[in-house]
């Protein structure tokens, strides 16, 4: 029962998003934009000073910006959902009220994972896919980078009372979180306190798993800087603690109620 | 005796220094219309919530469908089904899409919905529409799907917070011939608010809130011949004066600033003697038929009559 109430809950992320098309068409078109102006810039600098390549290394960074934007998106949008009619059809549902973090979650985490799945057969065709590919690593870096944005994108959702200001989570959230993780270039040189903020930032994490998956044979200053099994544990954990924070707050009673009274509210 | 759809003992809802819903004990037979009354901020949207296990009580027990809300409430809601007064549809969803996914929730398979769509459509002349979003739809057409989404999974019982309110008379009768219909087939119970008192009139019972608290309850018919044969009615730029020449022989009426309305026990009221007395001093006179909003004029008064029922 509560898997076809979990399937209901994937696949009208689904169909929103495929509707959306406009959305769908600037996601692909912003990492492609990264990769072709700044890549093809700063790549072309750095060429002269005999480092790698550059638009190969933004590739993990570019996938996991695809994901930052679906999958926390998506699960942001939890927010405009708590005056919606589809907040009220969950609330009454015979379920757990935790599971409708969790299902949003998963969905966030699809919807995510789709575009990037659009994006990678974007950069195939393109040629920016080189080989040796860890296909088994990259599935695995791209599925708990995709939860690991959902998740934190639903923590945020469950302690905000309004979205009203998007561009406040554009750039205070989205934007520090993806300049700040070693997407676009190495963390090992930079300055301490910078280093820092990128170390406690889960989603560098995520990049740097599938920099093992996608650019294991780079060399020198622009390879993975952590382990595997440190980028696997670390996200898992992040996952498990925002999810958790987030489900705890949500079926408080008190928060609740105040979702209760809102949706039950007839607006003037 | 009859199981009972909504069982409520002691129920209490405080928040911070503001007392929701004060000691409400409510009994709903199973398969009953029951409406449950009062201005707003009288607490009905508190007490449907606690009864379909969104708010918890501060004090008291609830059942609903014989589960414990408080110790089952995943059990209880599937046997609930509580329509908003605000749509709780999809907007960007199609109504097939809308009603796929709010069957889905409660667990029905892709067939079963398909067909319990087909007929809700069909009822509510909605067949046309099946792949039109909801967005697109009117006001009428949105709360009548609104309420098949809510009945979709056939419950057992049925919460509806003012239904009807901003349609127009056409919709507001359509709905509830389909609400009828729902209780005749299913044995559903229905739990509604309103602030349409005629249309409670329907009601197997009405109880009447007021500050959370319960001030009335029983049949409409009851409660309505309880109060008396005739409503007069008499509206006047001298209310005082006329309370106090009338009073001795018409009983204490109930004002509403210029208007009097007095409660008439007496069945052989002789109303032309009265009308020829009073037709040139007052603005307007008129002799009626008692009906539920009376009912809950006079139990808002301080000085309540019709208490004896």
């Amino acid at each position: 029962m509560i898997a076809r109430a979990t399937r209901a809950i994937i696949g009208r992320e689904l169909t929103r998003m495929l509707r959306q098309r406009g959305r769908l068409l600037s996601a692909m078109i912003r990492p492609l934009i990264w990769l072709l102006v700044i890549g093809g810039g700063v790549g072309a600098m750095l060429e002269q000073h005999g480092s790698g390549d550059y638009q190969q290394f933004l590739v993990p960074g570019l996938l996991c910006m695809v994901l930052l934007f679906g999958a926390m998106l998506a699960s942001l949008s939890l927010v405009y959902d708590k005056e919606s009619g589809v907040m009220r059809m969950l609330v009454i549902a015979p379920f757990s009220h935790y599971w409708i973090i969790l299902a949003r979650t998963v969905s966030a985490a699809i919807a995510g994972l789709v575009q990037v799945l659009l994006l990678l057969a974007i950069l195939a065709i393109l040629g920016y896919l080189s080989l040796p590919i860890q296909f088994a690593l990259l599935a695995l870096g791209l599925v708990l980078t995709a939860l690991l944005c959902a998740a934190f994108g639903m923590l945020i959702a469950v302690f905000s009372k309004s979205l009203d200001n998007f561009a406040v989570i554009m750039n205070f959230i989205i934007f520090p979180v993806f300049f700040l993780s070693g997407a676009l270039y190495p963390l090992e040189h930079l300055p301490l306190w910078l280093k820092s903020i990128t170390l406690i930032n889960p989603f560098t994490y995520g990049v740097d798993l599938l920099k093992h998956a996608l650019i294991s044979n780079e060399a020198g200053a622009l390879a993975p800087e952590f382990s595997i099994v440190q980028g696997i544990f670390i996200q898992i954990g992040c996952i498990i603690a925002a999810l958790f924070v987030a489900c705890l707050r949500f079926t408080q009673a008190p928060v609740m109620e105040s979702l209760a009274s809102i949706l039950s509210c007839r607006r003037q | 005796m009859q199981a009972s759809a909504i069982e409520c003992r002691g129920l209490t809802k405080q928040y911070g220094d503001v007392r929701a819903v004060n000691e409400l004990t409510l009994n709903v037979a199973d398969g009953s219309f029951f409406g449950l009354l009062g201005p707003n901020g009288s607490g009905k949207t508190t007490t449907i919530h606690m009864l379909s296990t969104l708010a918890r009580p501060t004090v008291g027990s609830i059942r609903v469908a014989g589960y414990d809300v408080l110790k089952q409430p995943v059990q209880a809601r599937a046997c609930i089904g509580l329509v908003f007064q605000e749509s709780a549809l999809d907007r960007s969803l199609t109504v097939a899409e809308n009603l796929h996914f709010a069957g889905a929730l409660y667990g029905l398979d892709a067939t079963t919905v398909e067909q319990r769509l087909a007929e809700l459509l069909d009822l509510f002349d909605l067949e046309s529409k099946r792949e039109v979003r909801v967005a697109a739809l009117s006001g009428g057409m949105r709360r009548a799907l609104d309420i098949a989404r809510g009945v979709l999974h056939r419950p057992r019982v049925l919460f509806l917070d003012e239904p009807t309110i901003g349609l127009d008379i056409i919709n507001r009768r359509a709905i509830w011939r389909f609400i009828s219909r729902l209780r005749q087939e299913h044995g559903m119970s229905v739990l509604l608010t309103t602030h349409y008192l005629e249309e409670a009139e329907g009601c197997d019972e009405v109880a009447f809130l007021r500050h959370g608290q319960l001030i009335g309850q029983g049949q409409p018919s009851d409660l309505i011949r309880a109060l008396g044969h005739y409503i007069l009615e008499i509206e006047t730029d001298q209310p005082d004066y006329y309370i106090e020449q009338l009073s001795s022989e018409l009983g204490t009426p109930v004002q509403e600033d210029e208007r009097l309305l007095f409660a008439i026990q007496d069945e052989d009221f002789q109303f032309g003697a009265l009308q020829q007395r009073l037709q040139h001093e007052v603005r307007a006179l008129q002799l009626r038929k008692p009906d539920l909003n009376d009912v809950y004029i006079w139990r808002n008064q301080p000085t309540g009559k019709g208490e004896a029922a």
